[in-house]
């Protein structure tokens, strides 16, 4: 087993190019816009406090919320685009990342352009007038160059916000530091957590040391400073572009074909977005992009326009979420079928394999509890509801099958708290809440004595493990999607509880419990074993 | 050489300066004199088109200066203020040059053309040339600003109380070197002062304002003999009496 230290460290230099990239290409999208537009600002004092009012509304939105605002938005625009013949741009990864880092790095810098020129003399400005410049040679001359400290901070401000903000690039498919940091807090990875969270630190106290000396050079107007200073983020730009070519790509040289392999943000997707690529790299000619720790629509947006080729969903979500469908009292072979016939004819979107397991969403308690209740079927829960807190991941209570639930028992729980899905099982495990919303396929269900309470009224619809691929991947690669069709029925519940507990639980990586079921699998899945 | 025809100015309701007429022959230096809000500054800014004036029309060498662009107009013409203007993120040379840069002049002549000024203005090129202006002190900025004023070789200069702020000692050296200045160019000059003491040292002719009009213009000597005007009086009156007493201090120690 590969140290998960040295894993990291590894893949360090990907996530790093990816992060610059993000940073400094939505730093200069920012600064374009934000530069002529304070300009114009000061010009038309009308429109001063509807430019800085806009910025400051955008400012307000979480950084996270604007980054997952700007999928379904490029989305529209993509259908729009593709109904008058042009093509359309891709609606997740590194597109809809940037676009919200540019708009989020505009406020600092375009309050800074007005402030600046603002607060340049008036006497100044008449005397540049009187010495005979035109508008535009006092604004270029005079104005700008004395407003250009002011201007020079609100960049440092943009960058160390970007810089931070640029790791929440992760969930909508865009590669950056945020990658391990995403994956390691769901796979309790804290080495990963670790590098992540440094690297982002010391690259935002380089960029903004680096802007800092350029500040310096132009208040004491040392050209050599700021040569210096703009060559070294040049060279760390253009290194960032050299090291990642493809910063999300991780295929050997000469592949023909990528294929974008997403992953959820939970350990059980990681290991099985690792099992796909595996079988990727395994043909001939083909390499893969991990896109993983996206969010749960997110990933299925990104298959239906073809910016994404593969990724595990479960029928019951699919189901859910996506058709907006009832979920009460389903058989579980009747929803796969539709989902299958559903998903090829309403969205495009291709069932290869239904692995043979299913993760549903249920409620577990203490094991304790359960015996003193007795508790062992959901509806034993609804009368000490009213004494009990219940827990879920931050998509639980926002669902349709939470709503079916409250609708069909009737419980009314005395608090609901949303918090990450890898915190849940040990809160409940050291008595903060009562109830959680587990995942019937985690290890920790075993290994922290939890039951599982019986969904009698059956609730909640059947969620088989499914790999879903876009129409693109199987139209170009037949042949590979046939070899993932033979995953179907390969992995069990017991087989999946098992690699989650190796992860979650013995400090195992994703990738090398992948590596050691691929192993195990055999023939089964010829040309994977490497 | 300035033709000014029933030149008003208002902002909104208000009148600053209310139907001017003024000529200014060729070589002239004329001093407008007034009080806080008597429309002095605005005359003169209207001559170079720093404001737009309401109504009338000004000829500047017989052409309405309507008819170029205003910054075309005002490369033409120096220009000096109070506080002195120059640019804090370029030094003394820079300073200077600006206007023969704008007019696209060759580098070299207008590096000639700095160092002559500088010596026109008594201060050593050698020293000042790479100066900040942070570096220098009030006199000094004014003296820069007049190079800088002239530096484009203009017939006529305006001048918006550029010796207000300074103490009497750098003052009278800066009206002297102003004076031979003129002589030597043959310059038009229209000053603006509210110290009638200056104005008397310096003029020509005085013109003086009262309420956005001319209540008064003519020689230093005509206004002495007859100020016309209670006002006029009134600002003669300070000068006339430190004259006097001086006049008294030293007749009796001699």
């Amino acid at each position: 087993m590969t140290s998960a230290w040295q894993e990291q460290l590894a893949e360090l230099p990907r996530y790093l190019a990816g992060h610059v990239q993000l940073t400094l290409l939505a730093l200069a999208i920012g600064l374009i816009v934000s530069l002529p537009l304070g300009v114009l600002a000061t010009r038309k004092p009308r429109l001063e406090s509807a430019v800085l009012g806009t910025a400051s509304v955008l400012q307000t939105i979480p950084g996270l919320a604007l980054l997952a605002l700007m999928v379904p938005l490029l989305g529209v625009l993509g259908a729009t685009l593709k109904g008058w013949g042009l093509p359309s741009p891709p609606s997740i990864g590194f597109l809809p990342a940037v676009l919200a880092l540019a708009l989020y790095s505009v406020l600092p810098m375009l309050r800074n352009t007005v402030t600046g020129i603002r607060q340049v003399d008036l006497a100044l400005v008449e005397a540049a007038r009187g010495v005979g410049m035109s508008p535009r040679e006092v604004l270029l001359q005079v104005e700008i160059p004395l407003a250009l400290p002011t201007i020079v901070a609100g960049v440092r401000t943009a960058t160390v916000w970007v810089v931070g903000t640029a790791t929440l690039a992760t969930p909508v498919g865009g590669t950056s530091l945020g990658n391990p940091i995403f994956a390691g807090l769901q796979t309790r990875n804290l080495s990963a957590v670790l590098i992540g969270s440094l690297a982002a630190a010391g690259l935002a106290l380089a960029l903004d040391g680096l802007v800092r000396t350029a500040e310096i050079g132009l208040v004491r107007r040392q050209r050599g400073r700021v040569i210096g200073a703009v060559v070294a983020l040049a060279a760390i730009g253009i290194t960032a572009l050299v090291v990642g070519t493809n910063p999300g790509s991780r295929g050997q040289e000469g592949t023909s074909r990528e294929v974008v392999v997403g992953a959820k943000a939970f350990t059980e997707q990681y290991i099985l977005s690792e099992i796909l690529g595996r079988l990727v790299e395994g043909e001939p000619g083909y390499g893969v992009r991990p896109m993983p720790s996206l969010g749960s629509t997110v990933a299925f947006d990104g298959l239906a326009t073809g910016d994404l080729d593969l990724y595990v969903d479960y029928s019951g979500t699919v189901w859910a979420t996506i058709f907006g469908e009832d979920t009460t009292a389903l058989d579980r072979s009747e929803v796969l079928a539709e989902v299958g016939r559903r998903l090829r004819e309403e969205h495009g979107v291709h069932l290869l394999a239904a692995l043979g397991f299913e993760n549903t969403y249920c409620l577990a308690v203490r094991g304790t509890d359960a015996e003193r209740g007795p508790w062992s079927k959901i509806s034993d829960l609804v009368s000490a509801a009213p004494g009990l807190e219940i827990m879920g991941d931050f998509e639980f209570f926002e669902r349709a099958e939470w709503q079916a639930l409250e609708a069909a028992y009737g419980f009314d729980f005395a608090g609901e708290r949303a918090m990450d899905s890898s915190l849940m099982y040990q809160a409940l495990r050291t008595g903060e809440g009562d109830v959680i919303s587990a995942y019937s396929t985690d290890g920790r269900i075993e290994a922290y004595g939890l039951t599982v309470l019986e969904d009698d009224r059956r609730v909640i619809p059947p969620y088989d493990a499914i790999v879903l691929a876009s129409d693109a991947f199987v139209r170009d690669s037949p042949g590979l999607a046939e070899r993932i069709r033979g995953l179907s029925g390969r992995i069990d519940a017991a087989a999946m509880r098992r690699m989650n507990a190796q992860v979650d639980l013995e400090g195992a990586t994703p990738a090398s419990v992948a590596r050691e079921w691929m192993a195990e699998c055999g023939q089964g899945c010829a040309g994977s074993t490497r | 050489m300035i033709e000014c025809r029933s030149v008003a100015k208002r902002f909104g309701e208000t009148t600053v300066v209310e139907s001017i007429d003024l000529d200014v022959p060729a070589g002239e230096l004329l001093v407008l004199v007034g009080a806080s809000g008597s429309g002095k500054t605005t005359t003169l800014k209207m001559l170079n088109r720093l404001i737009e004036p309401s109504e009338g029309e000004i000829r500047i060498a017989g052409r309405d200066i309507r008819d170029s662009e205003a910054h075309e107009l005002r490369r033409g013409i120096g220009y000096g203020a109070q506080r002195a203007g120059l640019f804090p993120h370029m030094d003394v040379a820079r300073n200077i040059g600006v206007t023969p840069r704008l007019l696209g002049w060759d580098p070299a002549r207008i590096a000639d053309r700095v160092d002559h000024l500088l010596e026109q203005v008594q201060l050593d090129p050698t020293i000042y040339r790479a100066r900040a202006i942070e570096a220098l002190s009030g006199g000094e900025q004014q003296r820069v600003s007049l190079a800088r004023a002239l530096a484009a070789e203009p017939a006529v200069l305006l001048l918006d109380e550029p010796f207000a702020a300074l103490d009497p000692v750098t003052r009278d050296a800066l009206q002297q070197a102003l004076l031979a200045l003129r002589t030597e160019l043959g310059l038009t000059i229209v000053f603006v002062t509210h110290d009638m003491g200056e104005a008397l040292l310096l003029g020509d002719r005085i013109a003086f304002l009262e309420a956005g009009r001319i209540a008064r213009i003519g020689t230093p000597a005509e206004l002495l003999a007859d100020p016309g005007n209670e006002r006029v009086d009134e600002f003669l009156r300070a000068p006339r009496r430190q004259a006097s007493r001086i006049e008294r201090l030293s007749g009796d120690s001699s």
